[in-house]
């Protein structure tokens, strides 16, 4: 008796692409969500729930989307000379509801490089570093990040960036309004002989598959949408459960997965019913043919160290991104209150050259590779008045604001090379409110993100002088140094806090180096599938989501008998 | 709302308060702690509010599920005894921190938390009123 073809964990961008590429294919598919559903309606025509406002309350301080940290706690530590944990609370949290990880994001997608696939043969190994290159190169994936562009609907600009891997399409959407600041600070980037473009995002520029086209609100990176303009979150689940095919379960959170007696086929999953009070009721969905985790690189192995599924390599090779923020302080107001947070992008640090080379010759390195840098705007008024100390000055440098209206900011999503000691593995002692172990970040950057962070720093602070800026400086997330005071209240915390986690169940082709195939299967029990960034080999230096579902595109294809 | 403080701890508060964010008490700050420490009184909780009227007919809060509930019942149980603490002068650094936390909240976040009276604290920082706005009760 089963009660769908594919249960599917997890209802974020590979979640959901999953489901739509599958009921599309005339599958079956029941999603099971841990969080609870602020997004759309589960009966036709599945609209908006309405729940997203302006609210910076809601969104930022009083955990709207999910994880509440009391009730799932991660722990971090640096390495193990730091004990069992540094940390208990927040660890570089995605949200947990309906839509995943796309409902906060301001929908930066831009597509992988060529290189990025196979980094080992271009550039050679990186000591220290476990840099392998992918068994699936981007010609594989290209139709695929076409058609996700699509599903999600993304707009951009072919053709600006020099450095971008060849398209047959050109984007669904042209690109939206620059954001005024975006092009003072993109043209001195052009002086500084960088090579700065228009934003790939998931945020409608005009009216697009049924939702409004975005006002430039202000309220983008960390906000679900008001009127559904980012696409990420609901485009693909929306049209999955249109088909009738598709049922998403909400406060669904599953605990193990079911196999058969010989431990060779996964039949389903059990979850736990989180509408059900103080002991929720034990629940099975049975799956004719396969099951497919795509909970995120943290959650995804934490299931499967739960369940003792994977092999020794689950949780490794963790990455996170290596943010490098270059803050500009401008004499006038730059206009962040309005607008997508980030329409600018260059790519130049992630590019082989001469001068990187001499960089990474005098950090005593192989290469060098920094990120895609986002040029964008400051934090919210809440977020800024935390930044100041209290009393007296506090209203002045409000007025002042230094860090909101006046702020510009470059981020570089530094490439975190994956290395086996940073991982995530279950906390010896720290549980949820059901009883399981937490989930425990141990992680530290490699020479190799210190390096490119310490190059780009400057670069990128004299672009910011050269823009306007009166003053410039730089930091990282993770903080680098010592654990003061400071650094344990600071606004970006002591763990990282790029919101990108990859890498912790990384693809291959030898299930002695990897956890799951090319095809995105479990090596020992081959219907179980993973569909999310846990998968990546390395974390290249890009916002990982539009690959990540350009993936679960292809391996959901797979899996229903179409072509790659 | 009715005030769940009396006289004289609304005063401590309100001292506390703009000892952090100066003129955070003259915008609502006691009132944006007191409707988050009675948020769970109601049902709806007063906790996250929603959408307003340009998102068409709806509560006025959002639902927590039966776990949100347990979190902020715990949440809410830490916050009463820092405020008690505040009230008897016997506040620690990490109190402070976050009465500092909610003074912030209670001026720049969204009137529909309590504070930020009438928009006031946007005002003063020139911040510009949102576009889509939660409901928000009459001040």
């Amino acid at each position: 008796m089963t009660d769908c073809d594919v249960v599917i964990v997890g209802s974020g961008p590979g979640g959901a692409t999953t489901a739509e590429v599958l009921t599309r294919a005339g599958w079956s598919v029941v999603i099971l969500e841990k969080g609870r559903n602020h997004l759309l309606d589960l009966t036709p025509p599945f609209a908006s729930r309405r729940h997203f406002a302006n609210d910076e309350v809601a969104a930022t301080r009083r955990h709207l989307l999910g994880p509440d940290p009391l009730l799932e706690p991660r722990t971090y530590r640096r390495d193990e000379t730091d004990g069992e944990r540094i940390l208990v609370g927040e660890v570089n949290n995605l949200p947990s509801t309906v839509g995943g990880g796309g409902v906060h994001a301001d929908a930066k997608l831009p597509r992988f490089r060529e290189e990025d696939f196979h980094l080992r043969s271009t550039r050679g190994p990186m000591p220290g570093a476990a840099v392998e290159d992918w068994p699936v190169q981007y010609d594989d994936l290209e139709a695929h990040y076409a058609a996700v562009e699509i599903s999600f609907g993304v707009a951009g600009e072919a053709g600006t960036n020099p450095f971008a891997a060849p398209r047959r399409n050109d984007f669904p959407m042209p690109p939206g309004p620059d954001m005024p600041m975006a092009v003072v600070s993109a043209a001195a980037a052009q002086r500084a002989g960088f090579h700065p473009y228009r934003a790939p995002s998931g945020v409608n520029s005009v009216p697009y598959d049924g939702r409004r086209a975005c006002m430039d609100c202000g309220f983008c990176g960390g906000y679900g949408c008001p009127i559904e303009a980012k696409g990420d979150p609901v485009a693909a689940l929306r049209r999955a459960l249109i088909t009738g095919r598709c049922e998403l379960r909400p406060e669904a959170f599953v605990t193990d997965v079911l196999r058969r007696a010989d431990g060779r086929r996964a039949t389903g999953v059990r979850y736990l019913d989180l509408t059900g009070y103080p002991t929720p009721p034990v629940r099975e969905v049975h799956a004719r043919e396969a099951v497919v985790l795509a909970c995120g690189a943290f959650e995804t192995p934490r299931l499967l160290l739960r369940t003792g599924l994977g092999g020794d390599l689950v949780g490794r090779f963790l990455t996170n991104h290596f943010q490098t923020f270059t803050v500009g302080i401008f004499p006038e107001p730059t206009g962040g209150e309005r607008g997508r947070s980030v329409t600018h992008l260059h790519d130049d640090l992630m590019i082989d050259t001469p001068a990187l080379r001499a960089a990474a010759q005098s950090a005593g390195l192989p290469w060098l590779r920094g990120g895609v840098v986002e040029h964008g705007s400051g934090p919210g008024p809440i977020d800024e008045a935390s930044t100041y100390s209290a009393g007296a000055d506090h209203l002045e440098a409000m007025t002042n604001s230094a860090l909101r209206r006046r702020i510009w900011a470059f981020t570089m999503q530094g490439e975190d090379l994956p290395q086996a000691h940073n991982r995530l593995d279950l906390d010896p002692s720290v549980r949820d409110a059901w009883g399981f172990p937490a989930g425990r970040v141990t992680y530290a950057p490699h020479a190799h993100e210190r390096a490119a962070s310490a190059y780009a720093a400057p670069l990128h602070e004299a672009i910011m002088r050269d823009a306007g800026a009166q003053a410039a400086f730089s930091a990282t997330s993770p903080p680098q140094g010592d654990l003061t005071l400071q650094a344990t209240l600071g606004p970006l915390g002591i763990a990282p806090s790029s919101r990108h986690v990859m890498g912790t169940a990384r693809m291959g082709t030898d299930p002695a180096t990897s956890v799951v195939s090319p095809e995105q299967r479990l090596w020992e029990v081959d219907n179980v599938l993973v569909c999310d960034s846990s998968v990546f080999v390395t974390s290249a230096g890009y916002n990982p989501t539009l690959t990540l579902a350009a993936l679960a595109h292809r391996a959901a294809t797979l899996l229903s008998g179409g072509k790659s | 709302m009715t005030p769940i403080f009396d006289d004289d701890a609304r005063a401590t508060i309100a001292t506390a308060m703009d000892a952090q964010v100066p003129g955070a008490a003259a915008l609502g700050s006691v009132e944006y702690v007191e409707q988050l420490l009675t948020a769970l009184d109601h049902d709806p909780p007063h906790l996250w509010a929603a959408p307003g009227d340009w998102a068409g007919e709806g509560p006025a809060w959002l639902e927590l599920g039966p776990w949100e509930r347990q979190a902020w019942t715990q949440r809410l149980g830490d916050v009463r005894a820092v405020y008690q603490r505040v009230i008897e002068g016997e506040a620690t650094p990490a109190d402070e921190r976050i009465v500092h936390a909610h003074a912030c909240e209670a001026t720049y976040g969204d009137p529909a938390y309590g504070g930020n009276r009438h928009g006031g604290g946007w005002q003063r920082i020139g911040f510009p009123e949102p576009l889509f706005p939660p409901t928000r009760a009459p001040q």
